[in-house]
């Protein structure tokens, strides 16, 4: 219960933090909602009317604080680029970011977790080599770059989704679920060898413990040793990589949208901060810090299941 | 001890990165054609033995390009991953040992940070050090990789705190600073390590989408990472000019990814 | 057990990835032929739907189609009556008369009346009841909008020939206060839908007065990354696309595309900030415009597609246009040496241009300037800007040496476009400080009848250029791409898509 409490707090603090450091940044970064909104037909009069309109004038601090209180009472504001409710603006797009970050998500894990253990088995021989390297490969391919190759490879030649033209995810999630699957895959390829890489390392650090040898010199099998302790000792690190890579997930999909043509939660974002559209960003900063704290809370609750000695609070 | 053998990884990894650390070496003061230098008559000329990558849409010699280009992400990554390491390592030490007030709210702030879009934070950095800069990305990205390196260094610190040879050292008076810094930090090499491959590899990755997305180095100076961009809405017209940057790109991260790999092998071996 | 278990999630992976195999059946050219229907890439998102609030030049080229003014332009830089009917021009310009055209109907079904029409003038003068600054600057001159009937008479404080080109402000419903999301106007097309960052949707209005539109529906497509519009155009997905690049057409497959090539109808110019050394000096300012080769510029970087230019105002403004002025500085690097020599600076200098980095273009430009530059010993470094920046910073403070960028009009006076030189203009972000021009200025604004206006607006140009206030490089070409099977493109002096034109040709 305590625990849960203590979650919760940071989950909260975590969320102010960015949002007060997101404020800030608006604060400092040149060009302001005004400026971005009026483009070329800026004067200094429809400046400063606009500026007033907007609530601009008003000091930093109380700008900040009234935007954390409509927050905090359920009033995101209004997009100061698209005069709309800010809500009605992110949700369909949130939408379609968790929906390619689970499909990836889901990805990594189906492949990397088998694959880790499999290829544990051609330790020492030349399969090894090739394996590995093929894995610093995947690694190595930046994701932007296999996103420009598959789309014209399997978008342009083989004409399997049309990039640029992404499906309604509720009126044709079929198609949708098509051009969220090739971007995930771009999205998950490194973090998939990454993760591969992590769990071999793990497990081949468990193995070379003493109780994993006193189990085989005691005559135990060594795939059953294999599966049935250090396979269970391992999955603690294997968990708290996966949160990561579910809060890392979200940042990589900037990238991947940009070059997918998604209509996601990153380009919003990304076009918001060059509009100065601070209500938006800060609701998406919000809700990107939310994701990456429940991605941690989620890895170490699941730890806590699989692992009782660190439900003591040992390990925060 | 085993004899430290070095392994095939390893070999592969030196090799690739010296191969490629030597060409942006030359390239800073020799390159076979002025990277900068448009040609209207060769314009998207394909790669032949003149123009061993062809030529982009200025009729520039995109091998130079590349050349001097790997040259300049080289630099930012380098800076990039010291930044982070040095300054990650402080906050992992600092958080890890002593615990408490302080390492709750510095995780809390690294939380915060993992949160933040990047974009902003470059963009915030160019409006204090001012445009055209290129020691912009470097602090930025610097900046992003605080984290990452603070969370590892913490664990292994964290690790380390009640083992048996620190405490004693505690008993017998020594400094905290001493410590960390003596006894300490060379037991987290091992961790740091590979950490710092990683990063490298991370940090010529996220320069290269940096200016993917439009906020990096200046042009006509060019990074790997601009001149990808440059090249993808070329790719129907000019393929070889994304293919040969995106492979360049992809050798580099891969030659360090097997000098970490060959590291941690060596590693292994060794204990 | 566990076995079991990994092979079920093997498999489920698997089902995945089938499902994502199969997709269903996607929208082909062919279908929209049959549908009448087209769909056509945008590079930037729209800003707000309220035609009086709206500013980006992307959102009033699509919206152009769905709002009208009292008037409205032609494609041969006429204006022509609209939601009036008629109208005349009395006391010398200070008076307007307006004739309410009978039974122009609003997209929601309402008949346009005197009260809609007083309305939208007095909400973009500032004259509504509860007050407000002039949304459209310009219109602060009106001292009184008063209805009659059918006439409607707008007074204005002075005399102003150029008053009508703003009579093109769109006439809205007066009662109803949803523009911001789902705007009502009188254009041939009616607003159907919007998603932010994807699409805006036209349908054809079946009560429009005039020349009823010939397509059924039309799709904006908003794809922001510059090869996404390329591959868009190639898988099937887009129709048209406009202001697209020569590299970008050069990857499309001749047999599906044709291109039309109109002008973009900007000034593109290295624009100088004549308040900071060394582009205070006029010897600088014009070595600078013998250094740099327009011709080359639109050689290299537009593959020949481009007007050059030699002053603020480009050829499909008809009269006010100098075409004498383009090569008054030939290209010629020993001239340019010797005027720097004169100025103080026999070894160059340094510079900086300051480019907004989401337009490749002028990126383009800038690089081909720098080595044009380097010639003539002059040592130029390009910082990319964000959009934004560059207009806070920029355009907003003026703090810059040299930058690129094009300068539009949004209408057809001259004015628009030179206004701005003027020391008085709030947005003269390049400083240019002269006496002369102001007062030429002065004149033109309360000249009397339209010769002599015309007359002295080229004088103006004319100083500009002798002065040097910049260097001109160019009003780019406007290339679009068309899907063979789609007709009847034209282009307008401005910078708007009509798509009441556009039809599929069976």
């Amino acid at each position: 219960m305590k625990y849960a409490l203590k979650r919760n707090l940071m989950l909260v603090l975590t969320m102010v933090i960015v949002s007060f450091l997101t404020f800030l940044a608006f604060e400092l970064i040149s060009g302001d909602p005004a400026e971005a909104m009026l483009g070329t037909e800026a004067t200094p009069e429809r400046l400063a009317a606009l500026r007033e309109e907007l609530g601009l004038n008003r000091p930093f601090l109380v700008r900040y604080a009234s935007w954390l209180a409509g927050f905090a009472s359920g009033d995101l504001g209004v997009s100061l680029h698209y005069r709309q409710p800010v809500w009605d603006l992110i949700a369909p797009k949130l939408e379609i970011t968790l929906c390619l970050c689970l499909v990836s998500f889901a990805l990594i894990t189906v492949v990397s977790i088998p694959l880790a253990i499999w290829s544990y088995r051609w330790t020492g021989t030349v399969f090894e080599a090739v394996r590995t390297a093929f894995n610093q490969l995947c690694m190595a391919v930046p994701p932007f770059f296999t996103g420009i190759l598959m789309s014209y490879l399997f978008g342009i030649l083989l004409r399997l989704f049309v990039p640029g033209d992404f499906p309604d995810l509720r009126d044709q999630f079929g198609e949708a679920l098509v051009h969220l699957f090739f971007a995930a895959v771009c999205l998950g390829i490194p973090r998939t060898a990454m993760t591969v890489r992590m769990m071999r390392s793990t497990v081949i650090g468990e193995m070379q413990k003493a109780y994993v040898r006193t189990a085989i010199s005691r005559g135990n099998d060594r795939r059953a040793v294999l599966t049935r302790h250090v396979l269970k000792n391992s999955l603690t690190a294997a968990v708290t990589f996966l949160g990561q890579t579910m809060a890392e997930l979200i940042g990589g999909s900037v990238v991947v949208e940009q070059v997918f043509g998604i209509p996601g939660l990153g380009r919003l974002l990304v076009y918001s901060i060059s509009t100065r559209d601070y209500p938006v960003v800060q609701t998406v900063v919000v809700i990107l810090a939310f994701w990456v704290v429940l991605a941690g809370t989620l890895a170490d609750l699941i730890n806590q299941r699989v692992d009782p000695r660190l439900r003591l609070g040992g390990a925060a | 001890m085993k004899k430290r053998r070095i392994n095939g990884y390893l070999l592969c990894g030196l090799i690739i990165t010296g191969v490629l650390l030597l060409a942006a070496l030359v390239g800073t003061f020799y390159t076979p054609f002025d990277p900068n230098a448009m040609n209207g008559a060769e314009k998207f000329q394909a790669p032949s033995f003149v123009h061993l990558f062809g030529t982009d849409n200025f009729g520039r010699d995109i091998f130079s390009r590349v050349v001097k280009g790997s040259g300049t992400t080289l630099a930012i990554a380098l800076a990039t991953v010291a930044i982070g390491a040095v300054v990650g390592t402080l906050v992992g030490a600092v958080t890890g040992y002593f615990g408490g007030v302080a390492d709750d709210a510095l995780m809390r702030l690294n939380d915060a940070l993992t949160a933040f879009p990047s974009i902003l934070l470059a963009l915030l950095v160019i409006s204090i050090v001012g445009p055209g800069n290129k020691y912009n990305v470097v602090l930025a990205l610097g900046i992003v990789f605080i984290p990452s390196f603070a969370r590892v260094t913490r664990t292994a610190f964290a690790g380390l705190r009640d083992v048996n040879y620190i405490t004693s050292a505690r008993l017998m008076g020594a400094k905290n600073g001493r410590i960390l810094l003596v006894h300490m930090l060379p037991n987290t090499v091992r961790v740091l390590l590979p950490a710092i491959t990683i990063g490298f590899n991370n940090a010529v990755l996220a320069e290269a989408s940096m200016s993917f997305l439009g906020i990096g180095v200046t042009p006509p100076d060019a990074s790997l990472g601009y001149l990808l961009s440059e090249a993808q809405d070329k790719l129907s017209r000019a393929p070889w000019y994304a293919l040969c940057t995106g492979a360049v790109i992809a050798l580099l991260v891969f030659g360090v990814g097997l000098i970490g790999e060959g590291l941690q092998k060596m590693d292994r071996e060794v204990a | 057990m566990k076995k079991k278990i990994l092979a079920m999630i093997l498999v489920l992976g698997m089902l995945t990835a089938l499902l994502a195999g199969c997709g269903g059946s996607r929208e082909t050219p062919e279908m929209r032929a049959e549908a009448n229907a087209i769909t056509i890439g945008i590079a930037q998102d729209l800003d707000s739907l309220d035609p009086h609030v709206a500013v980006a030049a992307g959102t009033k080229e699509v919206m152009f189609n769905v709002f009208e003014g009292l008037v409205k332009p032609t494609s041969d830089g006429n204006l022509d009556p609209a939601v009036a009917s008629d109208y005349s021009v009395e006391d010398g310009g200070l008076t307007y008369v307006f004739t309410l055209r009978q039974g122009v109907k609003f997209h929601n079904g309402k008949t346009v009346e005197m009260q809609d029409v007083l309305y939208s003038v007095r909400r973009c003068a500032g004259l509504l009841p509860e007050g407000g600054d002039a949304l459209i600057p310009a219109l602060s001159v009106i001292a009184d909008v008063q209805g009659e009937g059918d006439k409607l008479t707008i007074t204005l404080s002075e005399p102003n020939l150029e008053f009508l080109a703003y009579m093109t402000l769109a006439i809205l419903p007066a009662d109803y206060d949803q523009q911001d999301t789902a705007p009502v106007g009188t254009g041939p097309f009616k607003f159907v839908s919007r998603k932010a960052q994807d699409s805006v949707v036209l349908e054809r209005f079946e009560d429009y007065w005039g020349t009823p539109a010939k397509l059924d529906k039309v799709t904006f497509k908003i794809i922001e990354e510059d090869s996404g519009l390329v591959r868009g155009l190639q898988s099937g997905a887009l129709d048209l696309v406009s202001h697209m690049t020569s590299t970008q057409i050069s990857q499309l497959n001749k047999d599906a595309f044709h291109v039309e090539e109109g002008s973009m109808n900007l000034v593109q110019a290295l624009y100088l900030n004549n308040s900071a050394p060394p582009f205070d000096n006029v010897l600088v300012r014009q070595a600078l415009c013998y250094a740099i080769d327009k011709r080359e510029i639109i050689n290299m970087a537009f593959d020949g597609y481009g007007i050059p230019l030699g002053t603020s105002m480009f050829p499909s403004f008809g009269k006010y246009y100098d075409d004498s002025l383009t090569d008054y500085y030939p290209h010629d690097v020993a001239k340019a040496k010797d005027l720097l020599a004169q100025a103080g600076y026999p070894d160059g200098f340094e510079m900086t241009i300051t480019v907004p980095s989401n337009y490749q273009p002028h990126v383009d430009t800038a690089q081909v300037i720098v080595e044009q530059l380097k010639e003539a010993g002059i040592t130029a470094t390009i910082v990319p800007v964000e959009w934004d920046s560059w207009l806070s910073d920029v355009y907003g403070k003026s703090e810059f040496q040299s930058t690129i960028t094009g300068l539009t009009s949004d209408n057809m006076t001259a004015r628009k476009l030179l206004e701005r030189f003027n020391t008085q203009a709030g947005n003269n972000f390049t400083k240019y400080d002269s006496a002369e021009y102001d007062a030429l200025f002065a004149r033109a604004i309360s000249a009397a009848d339209d010769a002599e206006q015309t007359a002295i607006y080229r004088q103006m140009e004319r100083q500009l250029t002798e002065n040097a206030a910049n260097v001109y490089i160019q009003d780019m070409a406007d290339l679009v791409v068309v899907r063979n099977g789609v007709d009847g493109l034209i282009f307008y002096p401005l910078y708007v898509l009509d798509v009441s034109t556009l039809y599929w040709d069976k």
